[in-house]
């Protein structure tokens, strides 16, 4: 469901072309990044898939601090005793998984790849349409914690309502459309791009 | 074989059958009932909800008639158990205390007596020995603890136990932490009471064999195991006991004094190969999987085990103490099962 | 006087009772001079020089120093580091299954968990450490294009290489030691 959400009208922003990425060797090399990703991708994936089957171990935890309440308690941390160290797995200094485990919610934050300008700016667009429709997606925590590019927050109602194991399969998937997400917009960008200098450049030819 | 039982679509919390096993109670999350327990002689039923609150429910001609507890409790109760001699009960709550609970025949009332010293965070689980006057409890703080829950004018004195001889209320008679820490999710006396098991969230189970009061005990024994933690413990024999949790199926351990192992699994996700023939995947299509998303199988919805969920309670269902041939367990996945253990 | 503002007190800090001890949440630990760490990584390097991996990892792995301080415990996570690197793929497993079956074998694979999470953990504090402006802004949701602008000449693609040792590792202890390693790295207050 998340990997069909499309940016077409992206490129009527604020993207300025630049004459460097109108190149037929943008293509070459994003396949052959492609190549080598898919290598390092598993064990990256894999880990991330085992922290996170250890972390989603959630019980329900009624507030210690307020009266008649339930609250994620990562979020409130209000009770030091129920916070669990936090796990990070990174593949590189540009993608990395921050778990932030508590008794009764785990937070998790996704570092997305980005390797230039405008894969950051396609990220950008990409994660801020998912949070503006937070609501839709029950996990997703509708700002991304510090330092990262896009946070969800999994309580014990959640791993109630759904097996957990599907949502540990829901968050690598996750993980593993949106390099291929943001990969495929860039290349459709470029080849718009290409498409509207030639058009602009015709009539100086 | 093990009875299976799929009640509902929503977690349970606890669950509790009565003497005969003609009745089952189970208590679900949705009105933020805890925990719940059958008194097996009086067949009164006990509940405790996150709304700081416990009924006992008692059977009446027109039906179950509930008497609010006095519990004096500012914050969730997360656990109730009735004592073997079924005059008192134990609340754990998310106050630091525990509510020890007893009837007052004056005022016609259940009244309450708080433990408090040295509790630091929210009451997991309690368990009674089988004297009715020691009580086990295990909380966030990383804590099991044994009390004494002695309430003059309703308990007899006790024999003296390897706990203590003369233990007034709230008298801390052993205290155990894990070196790698971790909340105690669950406290068990075994059949005897001279040995305390409980499981942390370290993934372990640690087994305590105390020696006299006042002294070190004779041996700690914890099994650290490589499953995901345990929530709940059920002793079915002097040397053996159940444990299970968020890897939705039971395992059983065995041992004695010089030692504790994990001796097999219950309905092990590795042997049961019955939902995997459904399956039919390509060889590619395999590959791929393991390659781009890290796992080995192909795409599963159903678990393996017959809970598709983290269980939450086992109790004994079948069998005297010190020899139960058939535990229950309850889970989050709204199913009730009974399994049998090997003898 | 009147600038006390009696609705920003937080009552709950005054209550004695309901401060969580420290000493629970951070177990005490006897301090270890950073010396002491330093001539343990000379003694492994020793070791590794002549070619005995194997023991290396377990001197390193055995002697964790909970109690040093945060320059002694970088120290440290170096000569794990270098020790992990130091060993080859098709080793790793069956050194690690005779570690595992060695008697306090749970006790050195959970802390060579937290080593590999904490070795993945650091690269990222430097990172973030280096490139400022971009980083934060960017995620208080706030981008601009002058944010994202380092970006374009930033990425360092070489690094995965220090990565992608720690990563094969974890797999290769998961194996072993199964979740449950995981969960104790979690759960353990004395960290590394």
């Amino acid at each position: 469901m998340v990997s069909r959400c499309r940016f077409n009208q992206i490129s009527g922003g604020g993207v300025r072309v630049q004459a460097s990425n109108v190149s037929s060797t943008a293509t070459f090399h994003e396949n052959w990044e492609n190549t080598k990703m898919s290598q390092s991708l598993r064990p990256y994936l894999k880990c991330v898939r085992s922290s996170l089957t250890a972390a989603i171990t959630l019980s329900n935890f009624a507030s210690q601090t307020a009266e008649r309440h339930n609250v994620p308690e990562i979020e409130a941390a209000k009770s030091p005793e129920v916070l669990l160290n936090p796990l990070t797995v990174s593949r590189n200094e540009n993608e990395r998984v921050l778990i932030e485990p508590s008794v009764n919610s785990i937070r998790v934050s996704i570092k997305i790849k980005q390797a230039d300008e405008i894969e950051h700016i396609l990220v950008h667009k990409f994660t801020r349409f998912l949070t503006q429709r937070a609501e839709n997606f029950f996990i997703l925590r509708r700002k991304a914690v510090r330092g990262y590019d896009i946070s969800f927050l999994i309580t014990n109602f959640h791993t109630e309502d759904m097996l957990k194991h599907k949502l540990v399969d829901f968050i690598v998937h996750f993980m593993e459309e949106v390099d291929k997400e943001i990969s495929e917009m860039k290349l459709f960008l470029n080849a718009r791009a290409r498409f509207v200098a030639e058009a602009f450049l015709t009539p100086f030819d | 074989m093990s009875e299976v039982h799929l009640l509902f679509h929503q977690p349970i919390a606890d669950h509790s059958f009565s003497a005969d096993r003609s009745l089952l109670a189970v208590s679900r999350d949705t009105k933020t009932v805890t925990s719940v327990d059958i008194a097996p002689n009086t067949r009164r039923i006990v509940t405790c909800s996150q709304d700081r609150n416990a009924l006992v429910w008692e059977p009446s001609p027109t039906g179950w008639k509930p008497t609010l507890v006095l519990l004096r409790i500012n914050r969730a109760a997360t656990h109730v158990r009735w004592s073997p001699d079924e005059t008192k009960f134990a609340v754990g709550s998310g106050a630091r205390v525990i509510a020890v609970c007893y009837f007052e025949g004056e005022n016609d009332w259940w009244v309450s007596k708080h433990i408090k010293k040295p509790l630091r965070s929210t009451v997991f689980s309690l368990a009674w020995h089988p004297n009715s006057v020691l009580l086990a409890a295990g909380s966030a703080d990383a804590h099991a603890r044994v009390f004494s829950s002695f309430i003059k004018g309703v308990d007899q004195r006790p024999e003296p136990t390897v706990w203590g001889e003369r233990i007034p209320f709230n008298t801390v008679c052993g205290e155990y932490i894990n070196s790698s820490g971790g909340w105690v999710h669950s406290v068990a006396f075994s059949p005897s009471g001279n040995a305390l098991a409980f499981a942390a969230h370290d993934s372990s189970v640690t087994v305590v064999y105390p020696s006299a009061p006042e002294q070190p005990p004779h041996a700690v024994l914890s099994v650290t195991t490589q499953m995901l933690p345990f929530v709940t413990l059920c002793w079915t024999r002097e040397d053996q006991l159940v444990a299970a949790g968020h890897d939705c199926h039971p395992v059983v351990f065995e041992g004695n004094m010089g030692g504790w192992r994990l001796a097999y699994s219950v309905d092990d996700p590795r042997k049961s190969a019955g939902s995997g023939a459904s399956q039919e995947s390509s060889a590619l299509n395999m590959f791929r999987q393991m390659d781009l998303k890290g796992k080995s199988s192909a795409d599963d919805t159903n678990l393996k085990t017959i809970h598709q969920n983290s269980i939450t309670i086992l109790r004994p269902y079948e069998g005297r103490a010190g020899n139960v041939t058939k535990f229950s367990s309850s889970g989050v996945d709204g199913r009730v099962v009974v399994f049998s253990v090997k003898s | 006087m009147a600038t006390i503002n009696y609705r920003l007190i937080d009552v709950d800090a005054l209550d004695p009772e309901s401060a969580f001890p420290a000493e629970l949440l951070t177990p005490p630990c006897d301090p270890i001079p950073t010396s002491e760490i330093q001539s343990l990584a000379t003694h492994c390097r020793q070791l590794l020089q002549r070619g005995d991996q194997e023991a290396a990892l377990v001197a390193a792995l055995e002697n964790v120093p909970y109690g040093g301080d945060e320059q002694g415990k970088e120290l440290h996570l170096g000569t794990v580091l270098e020790i992990l690197s130091s060993i080859k793929a098709v080793e790793m497993s069956p050194l690690l299954g005779r570690l595992y079956a060695s008697p306090s074998g749970t006790e050195l694979l959970d802390v060579l968990t937290k080593y590999l999470y904490k070795g993945m953990a650091r690269h990222n504090n430097s990172a973030s450490s280096t490139s400022t402006p971009g980083v934060s802004s960017h995620a208080t949701g706030v981008s601009s294009v002058s944010g994202a602008r380092e970006y374009g000449v930033a990425p360092g693609r070489g690094d995965g290489g220090g990565m992608s040792v720690l990563l094969s590792w974890h797999e290769k202890v998961v194996e072993i030691a199964g979740t449950g390693a995981i969960v104790r790295v979690m759960t353990d207050r004395r960290t590394v």
